[in-house]
């Protein structure tokens, strides 16, 4: 293994273990600021995972294993995602390959086992979040599979070392695709976040939670674990759009030494859109998850037409 | 070897077929033909595996001829992993009536019809077998519904929708036996009219015996009437062997076949499958929801097989192989994770009467087997690692990415449509099967006597067992049946043999180790969780008191997408609210999402159809002077058409 190999795994696993939670934190933060507040320490996430690592839970009454293993099962989903997700293009391989389309599988598998443990609570608030939640992953995924098609396309591989080093530099930039592909998961980033317009995770109002909702039942490490793999799943998108879809350095190290400077970065963008976006009606998601789907397509067209 | 257990088999299952109807002896007619089945299995993946055909090669001829070749060998194989749970099954889920035991014996002649027509070598053997496979299933549901006006009606639909349609099997097996093509490629001419008329005439007929939309009107009709057992054949087999018969065409007799015809192939698989599962979604009884499921996995299968084709005509031979490795790897999983939904739905109808989502509930504390098997079948339909359905989609997924990669901007976009409806379907899967897990088998239970379901018996309880296990291990060693899969091509040789999916080209899916890597984590972290130590409370609902008439409906959990897709599915609703006095003492609701193809395109058809019969009928005058007169007037045109020289 080599030094860089062997710094990349380190950088993956100690950022998307450790350091994820930052992400929210940071956005928590800004949004704060730019709204004239002086908000929460960006290191606010980790005092919740404290707090919640130390309290006593009360199981609901009446559930079953699906209930009870829900949590652990996404937290493993999340591991595995963060082990699947290299931070350059010679990250190791840990053991779970590096191929994006499983990547997909393992969120899907994830938004499975929340929204399943709605029906074991039989809380209709849960539910209601959950219906939502997967109404919108079906444009969504559709719409992620698109943007990936465009980057696949452009390196030949669905393997992420491969993209990762088949984006890099500005060459692939001249033609239209990588662009649009970019645009298209910009969109998907804001809603896998759970980010305004599609999401508002600073609510309190159960009527109007979508990600939070299915959470409601769940305390103390439960809660922990959850917290957590939300935080974990900014890490994996917003790395696949720092290293896939924008513009990086060709050179591994200096890809691994850019990468914190673009993920704060990006925190910052989502707690502008945050802050200037109001929540749209989670009926109309679709339709701008649709146009995302649309520009994707246009970017498959575009190479086909160039030729490149 | 081969042919021996195949001859083994066939003549177990026949003679169990023979012990069944006696009154003392079902049961053990029915373990007969289980064991026959059984060796089925052994003899189909033995087949596969060796790699030599057995027997007779095709022919063109018309003498009757049987063997068996690798393609064979998987669908034996396949049939025989679904009809062995299933027969043992039914020694339980039967009842010893003459009918129960006469439905028996006819389920073991349609599991040995669907065999014979995967060792048929010439056309009529297999056009018999292809008829006989289509009419039992019409027989055994009448025989078991005592035909009852609801399975008359069905079974008309069925029967007729299969053969209007499957007119179109005999014009290509008969026309590919004419030109002598039968079994040998290359005799068609690439781009000839001939080729074309053969590929369209086997994809109405095939396709309708598949149940791809449009042709599907029969399936969610005369899936959910059966027993379960045939059920859990006719959805995991008989529609599967439309497929191997389109893949001996379109990739076997055929010869390369034009793009445009891939692209084709590419966008009946993607309406099928997001047609499939969206009306699969707002869909409230059990059996018929997994029937339109099979609609939706057939989709997925047709997009494999397309993009095999589209692939084959760029040629990217590599790549048209793992793509045919695609669509048979999710024909061998559909098969065994449909017919185990399918079981288990007959177990949860015995046991408690009733299969409509909302007055289920709870099941899984009640029926910990049925549930248990059944939570792994709804996790593998919704294609999630690490089992089965998500191996095969993802091999699918690849296959369709390639597509984009290497086609030209026409077909590379068809390529990028169908991988974004592959996509949506997935995530459509997973909204589906959460709400049918949810509502079969968590939360409280939505009826009085749904609390008091009891387990079923023991061979009920194995077969969802074996079914279930299968699927788990078909998840964690997809490899070990894709690199025999992929030899299957006519034009690829063997490849490198793996547990996982190392594919050239992909991230490569090492499927162990992220199926120990989700077990293990799992483990640790609900380890570190620790036991509670307080009492368990009630669901938290904002203070109020939960009352189980508030629980969350079907219609209830998918009203958001049907919001969203209103003006493509255009839903009915009635809402009826009774007030006494200023106050509301009773709602009635009712919704239906109605079939836009039955409403849009079967209905005006038939209505039509109707119409012009009764014009038709105006030359019917009764008369027997009126009908000599059609008959000279019919002889002077021929005289005269003669005189001319029209007749040549």
């Amino acid at each position: 293994m080599t030094a860089s190999t062997a710094a990349s795994g380190a950088v993956q696993v100690i950022g998307g273990l450790v350091l994820s939670p930052l992400l929210p934190g940071l956005i928590q933060h800004w949004k704060a600021r730019l709204q004239g507040r002086r908000g929460p320490s960006p290191l606010q996430p980790y005092r919740e995972l404290r707090r919640l690592w130390n309290k006593s839970t009360v199981d609901v009454a009446g559930t079953t294993v699906v209930y009870r293993l829900a949590p652990a099962v996404i937290g493993g989903c999340l591991v595995a995602a963060v082990g699947l997700v290299p931070v350059n293009a010679v990250g190791p391989g840990l053991g779970v390959g590096h191929d994006v389309i499983a990547l997909v599988g393992l969120l899907a598998l994830a938004r499975f086992a929340a929204a399943a443990s709605t029906w074991d609570v039989a809380n209709g608030f849960s539910l209601m979040g959950a219906s939502r939640d997967l109404t919108i992953s079906v444009f969504v995924e559709a719409t992620l599979l698109l943007a990936l098609a465009v980057a696949v396309m452009l390196t030949g591989t669905s393997n992420l070392l491969g993209m990762i080093a088949g984006t890099a530099g500005g060459a692939v930039w001249s033609s239209p695709a990588l662009p649009l592909g970019a645009l298209a998961f910009g969109l998907v980033v804001v809603a896998e976040t759970g980010r305004q317009p599609f999401d508002n995770p600073d609510t309190h109002l159960e009527l109007t939670m979508i990600h939070e909702a299915p959470l409601l039942e769940y305390a103390g490490r439960d809660l922990a674990y959850l917290q957590w793999a939300e935080a974990a799943w900014h890490w994996v998108v917003l790395v696949l759009a720092a290293q896939v879809f924008l513009p990086h350095p060709r050179d591994v190290w200096v890809q691994l030494a850019v990468l914190p400077f673009v993920l704060v970065l990006m925190c910052g963008a989502l707690a502008l859109v945050e802050t200037f976006q109001a929540k749209m009606r989670v009926l109309l998601a679709p339709r701008l998850l649709g146009v995302a789907a649309l520009a994707a397509l246009l970017g498959v067209v575009a190479r086909g037409v160039g030729g490149s | 070897m081969i042919a021996a257990l195949c001859w083994l088999a066939s003549a177990a299952v026949a003679s169990g077929v023979i012990v069944t109807p006696f009154p003392g002896q079902w049961r053990r007619g029915l373990g007969l033909q289980a064991v026959g089945a059984a060796v089925f299995i052994v003899a189909g993946f033995a087949s596969l595996a060796s790699g030599h055909a057995v027997g007779a090669a095709f022919t063109s001829q018309l003498t009757p001829r049987l063997g068996v070749d690798r393609l064979s060998g998987v669908f034996l194989g396949t049939l025989g992993v679904v009809a062995a749970p299933a027969l043992a099954y039914s020694s339980r889920y039967l009842d010893g009536s003459r009918r129960g035991r006469l439905v028996g014996a006819l389920t073991g002649v349609f599991v040995l019809a669907m065999a014979a027509l995967l060792c048929a070598r010439d056309a009529i053997t297999f056009l018999g077998c292809w008829e006989l496979m289509s009419l039992l299933p019409a027989v055994i549901i009448l025989v078991h519904r005592d035909a009852d006006a609801e399975s008359r009606r069905s079974v008309f639909v069925y029967v007729a929708i299969t053969h209007l349609g499957g007119v179109g099997t005999w014009v290509a097996v008969l026309l590919l036996a004419h030109a002598g093509a039968l079994g040998t490629a290359g005799i068609v001419g690439p781009g000839s009219g001939l080729q074309i008329g053969i590929a369209l005439a086997a994809l109405v007929g095939m396709g309708t015996k598949a149940g791809l939309v449009p042709l599907h009107a029969w399936l969610p009709r005369a899936h959910p009437i059966a027993p379960a057992p045939v059920s859990a054949l006719m959805s995991g087999v008989m529609i599967k062997l439309a497929v191997y018969a389109m893949i001996r065409v379109f990739v076997d007799w055929l010869g390369v076949l034009p793009t445009w015809f891939g692209v084709l192939v590419l966008a009946v698989g993607a309406v099928s499958s997001v047609g499939g599962v969206t009306y699969a979604l707002f869909q409230h009884e059990l059996k018929r929801l997994l029937a339109l499921h099979s609609i939706e996995n057939i989709g997925i299968i047709v997009l494999g097989l397309g993009a095999c084709l589209v692939l084959r005509a760029h040629g990217e031979d590599v790549w048209a192989a793992l793509a045919l490795a695609a669509a048979l790897l999710h024909t061998v999983n559909h098969a065994v994770f449909k017919a185990l939904l399918f079981l288990c739905a007959g177990s949860i109808e015995r046991s408690v009467g009733s299969l409509e989502l909302n007055r289920l509930g709870g099941l899984l504390r009640r029926m910990p087997w049925t549930g248990g098997a059944f939570f792994v079948g709804a996790m593998a339909i919704a294609g999630l690692p690490p089992l089965n359905g998500f191996a095969s989609e993802w091999l699918t997924l690849q296959a369709l990415l390639h597509v984009v990669m290497s086609g030209q901007v026409g077909d590379g976009t068809a390529g990028a449509v169908a991988l974004a409806a592959l996509g949506a379907t997935a995530a459509l899967a997973v909204f589906c099967f959460v709400k049918v897990v949810g509502l079969v088998l968590l939360g409280p239970p939505r009826r009085a006597h749904v609390r008091d379901a009891l387990e079923v018996a023991a061979p009920m309880r194995g077969a969802v067992a074996v079914l279930a296990s299968a699927c788990v291990m078909l998840g964690l060693a997809p490899g070990l049946l894709v690199s025999r899969l992929v030899a299957i091509a006519p034009w690829s040789g063997d490849a490198p043999v793996h547990a996982g999916l190392y594919v050239p080209g992909t991230g490569s899916l090492p499927t162990v180790g992220i199926a120990v890597v989700l077990v293990v984590v799992t483990a640790v972290l609900t380890l570190l969780r620790g036991q509670r130590t307080a009492p368990a409370a009630p669901t938290w609902v904002c203070g109020q008191s939960v009352v189980p008439a508030l629980n969350w409906s079907s219609a209830g959990f998918t009203k958001p997408l049907r919001l969203v897709l209103e003006v493509v599915l255009r839903p009915r609703r009635e809402i009826e609210v009774r007030t006494h006095g200023g106050v509301v003492t009773e709602v009635a609701y009712e919704g239906e999402v109605p079939n836009l193809i039955d409403e849009r395109i079967y209905r005006p058809v038939a209505r039509w159809s109707l119409a012009g019969a009764a014009y038709a009928r105006r030359l019917q005058s009764g008369s027997l002077g009126m009908y000599v007169g059609y008959l000279i007037g019919l002889v002077l045109v021929v005289l005269i058409a003669g005189r001319i020289g029209w007749l040549g």
